[in-house]
């Protein structure tokens, strides 16, 4: 397990707690634009964000992260780890950036180079993850092996395509879980299967 | 000495010259988009375009003149802000709860790129005195509920063209940016995130324009009043 790429800094200041603001429409947008911003400059590409498509995808994320969401506290640790996958399920989804020029700075066999898109969008989900952690947790998440292995982007690239639950079991593995893959985006599944294996 | 008699009542004035200005813009885009100049034989087209090009320049100069009158008459839009509790709670402020309407209403149709739509200062008091002492007393979102049906009602935005209602992808740019003011007025924000709070309250009106759409149509306030509860605190 490593450290995340350090482009945490990235994400706008906020004098509420990082859970409460990341619910609130203005701050997120601003969080996506300036992260997915200072992505682009550190691989060496431009992306372009479809503004009424990233509103859609707040609102569907809200939606599922409420609908979801467990009664005991206990759960809560897990659940904020669950919540930054239904966030990368619905960026894959309804991919809201496109790539305007190609990545410069970036190895060929790396994720940033293999789908900037994706690699954009896993990075900003995995960068307020672990800002909310160290928050409320006082947890730095570290990320697995998985996020330099580019069978693992591979593999979530095409079946994030067919079905985008699989982007949730996809960043539970780059937290270092073992997911569900029969139901990634069913949170009682996934601590069921949890429970089994412990 | 007998007291001089009241200034008389300045927002339909104001009404009055942003219509002559709405007018005057509307007026000579719809002339010059409608002629079919490309349909027609070489030599008459050249006259005809030669024209056009006439008209069109003295359609400009009226509409420079309206405008620059319009401006110095109106002066600036005042900067909304407030808590929808505290505007609706008030006595006597309808004016300003019409002023701020008509100033966020312009902004949020800049974002939705339909900035020429006209606003009615006029129409978005009617609505505003329309709520009944008891809407007055709701929670935050039945306010917000009722005053969006009233605005409706009261027609606070009119002359929204074709290419207007072509950048909304779905429903109506009117519903849409009375949705969008309505969820800004309820949201927590503070006097410097008042402007990026209406961006973001714009955003999710686009976003919820299906469901809110299908509440503006059946003038179902209940429903309305359910989306503002759930999003007011997400802006």
């Amino acid at each position: 397990m490593s450290e995340l790429p350090p482009l945490s800094g990235s994400l706008p200041p906020t004098n509420e707690p990082l859970r409460i603001a990341v619910r609130r429409m203005r701050w997120f947008r601003a969080a996506f634009d300036a992260y997915i911003s200072a992505v682009g400059a550190r691989i060496g590409c431009t992306y372009k964000i479809d503004e009424a498509k990233l509103a859609g995808i707040f609102v569907r994320w809200l939606r599922a992260v409420e609908q979801q969401k467990p009664g005991n506290v206990k759960d809560r640790h897990d659940y904020f780890e669950f919540a930054a996958g239904l966030m990368l399920r619905e960026l894959t989804a309804d991919m809201p950036v496109t790539l305007i020029s190609a990545p410069t700075k970036a190895a060929a066999a790396s994720a940033a180079a293999f789908w900037p898109e994706g690699y954009a969008c896993t990075m900003f989900c995995l960068a307020v993850h672990s800002a909310a952690m160290q928050q409320e947790f006082q947890d730095k998440p570290k990320v697995s092996p998985a996020i330099d292995d580019l069978r693992h982007w591979w593999s979530f690239k095409e079946n994030a395509r067919m079905d985008a639950s699989f982007s949730v079991g996809f960043l539970l593995t780059l937290l270092g879980h073992q997911p569900n893959w029969m139901m990634p985006d069913v949170f009682r599944a996934r601590l069921r299967e949890e429970l089994k294996g412990s | 000495m007998s007291n001089p008699s009241p200034l008389p009542d300045p927002m339909p004035l104001r009404d009055a010259l942003r219509g002559m200005r709405h007018a005057m813009r509307r007026g000579g885009e719809t002339f010059l988009d409608a002629m079919p100049v490309d349909s027609l034989p070489r030599p008459v087209a050249e006259l005809a375009g030669l024209v056009l090009r006439e008209v069109g320049e003295i359609a400009n100069r009226a509409n420079q003149v309206a405008s620059g009158f319009a401006r110095l008459a109106l002066g600036a839009d005042p900067k909304p802000h407030g808590s929808l509790h505290l505007l609706a709670a008030g006595h006597g402020d309808e004016d300003a709860f019409a002023k701020g309407m008509y100033a966020a209403l312009r902004l949020v149709l800049r974002r939705l790129h339909a900035p020429s739509a006209y606003v009615s200062e006029t129409a978005a008091r009617s609505a505003y005195l329309a709520l009944t002492p008891d809407q007055r007393l709701g929670s935050q979102p039945s306010i917000g509920a009722a005053l969006s049906l009233a605005l409706v009602e009261a027609k606070v935005m009119r002359g929204t063209s074709a290419a207007d209602a072509a950048h909304v992808p779905v429903g109506s740019v009117e519903h849409m940016a009375i949705f969008a003011v309505m969820l800004w007025l309820q949201s927590n924000r503070s006097e410097d995130q008042d402007e990026a709070a209406l961006e973001s309250a714009t955003d999710l009106a686009v976003a919820l324009a299906p469901e809110a759409g299908v509440a503006f149509r059946a003038r179902d306030s209940k429903r309305l009043e359910t989306l503002f509860a759930e999003f007011a605190s997400h802006v």
